[in-house]
């Protein structure tokens, strides 16, 4: 997956990617996630699917005429079935992209992006139900040509989120915020001839600060 | 391309699975929530042949309603001759019945020079209104129908539509 290149540029693409990288970085720190969101709208999408799969079978055996009344009631339930996914999508998932628990201490994560801003916010809800927003750019970890950087951001999260530097002391402590950020500016070719995208080369010294401060 | 789809868990391909499985179900039921509003087991039809023109040309797209049983002298049907499956796009020039006897069709294309008589099945000198019938045409949008003309005759376009619609859907990441 270090391997694997995305165009920096496609902020869905950012997002997706950063995601995925926290649920696995969470998850090699030994929080155990709950997927009960995603298996509750993998539920319902299913049963969605299977009233259209059932009423195509019975309408391809059987014919329209022998099956008007059903078809009606499988059109009707799959609208209610569908409203009630869309919903929990909309609401109740709300951007959550990662839920666990370690040590007996639960955290909830949603992220969110604003469009046309490469900024990546995340909402961390602790065991207690508080509520914090921290937030960063997207040049902090991925490079220009849009590789993604592990280090820096597992630096980020575990300064920025109590029970993540907890559970990783040794990124939480390390002062790597202004040097590494330097370093890893100069390696990555792309960096100096940037133009303009998403900041790249004037965010090289502020990207450390802004590393810095968030701790 | 598939770098993607390997790196994800379990339940995140399945929720890539379920987006395109979605796409199609939802496409479908809308499909059936309009015949079902119709009353009409093909509430869309595309004109094939030429039989109707200058009114339809081949390539049209049709709107069909199912609801209204007494059908006129000069109305546009749609029926399927017994026992095929092509639907004929032609208009009524004869009823017979009607009221609490079963209402009794002749149908001629406007553009063809006899009425349909070699058309229905052996045996058969009339449409059931009831039975053969789809509907009537309430409305139409010229040309739209081609895609399907397209589809029909190519069937390997279906395959590859169907196939690019897919790695779309399922590897898009939103």
């Amino acid at each position: 997956m270090a391997d694997a290149r995305i165009s920096p540029h496609a902020l869905p693409d950012l997002k997706s990617t950063t995601d995925d990288a926290l649920a696995n970085y969470l998850r090699s720190l030994h929080f155990r996630q709950h997927h009960a969101k995603l298996d509750v709208r993998l539920a319902l999408g299913y049963l969605g699917v299977a009233i259209a799969a059932a009423t195509f079978a019975a309408d391809y055996r059987l014919g329209w005429d022998a099956t008007k009344r059903w078809t009606a009631v499988a059109v009707c339930a799959y609208a209610v079935v569908n409203g009630g996914f869309s919903w929990w999508i909309w609401q109740v998932e709300g951007g959550c992209v990662f839920e666990g628990v370690r040590g007996g201490k639960k955290i909830s994560i949603a992220s969110k992006t604003n469009k046309h801003d490469p900024t990546y916010h995340l909402a961390v809800t602790d065991a207690a139900g508080a509520t914090r927003e921290v937030q960063a750019p997207f040049t902090a970890w991925f490079t220009a040509d849009g590789f993604f950087v592990a280090r820096p951001f597992q630096q980020w999260l575990a300064r920025s989120v109590g029970a993540i530097g907890e559970a990783d002391a040794k990124n939480a402590a390390s002062d790597a915020g202004g040097s590494e950020g330097g370093e890893i500016a100069a390696e990555s070719e792309g960096f100096a001839t940037g133009s303009g995208e998403a900041g790249g080369v004037e965010t090289k010294g502020k990207g450390g600060k802004r590393l810095k401060r968030k701790g | 391309m598939f770098g993607s789809l390997a790196t994800l868990q379990p339940r995140q391909l399945a929720a890539q699975v379920l987006n395109f499985a979605l796409v199609l179900s939802t496409a479908f039921m809308l499909w059936k929530g309009l015949s079902v509003f119709t009353d009409s087991s093909s509430p869309i039809v595309v004109v094939l042949s030429g039989s109707m023109e200058p009114a339809f040309q081949r390539g049209d797209l049709l709107f069909l309603w199912n609801r209204g049983q007494e059908t006129q002298v000069g109305e546009v049907v749609v029926y399927n001759v017994r026992g095929k499956d092509i639907p004929i796009v032609h208009r009524v020039i004869r009823r017979f019945g009607g009221g609490s006897a079963p209402l009794q069709l002749l149908t001629k294309g406007d553009n063809n020079a006899a009425d349909d008589t070699e058309l229905y099945a052996r045996g058969q000198s009339y449409l059931d209104r009831s039975q053969d019938v789809i509907g009537s045409v309430v409305g139409y949008v010229p040309f739209v129908g081609y895609v399907t003309i397209l589809l029909s005759e190519y069937p390997w376009l279906k395959t590859a539509m169907l196939v690019f619609m897919a790695l779309t859907v399922v590897l898009q990441r939103e």
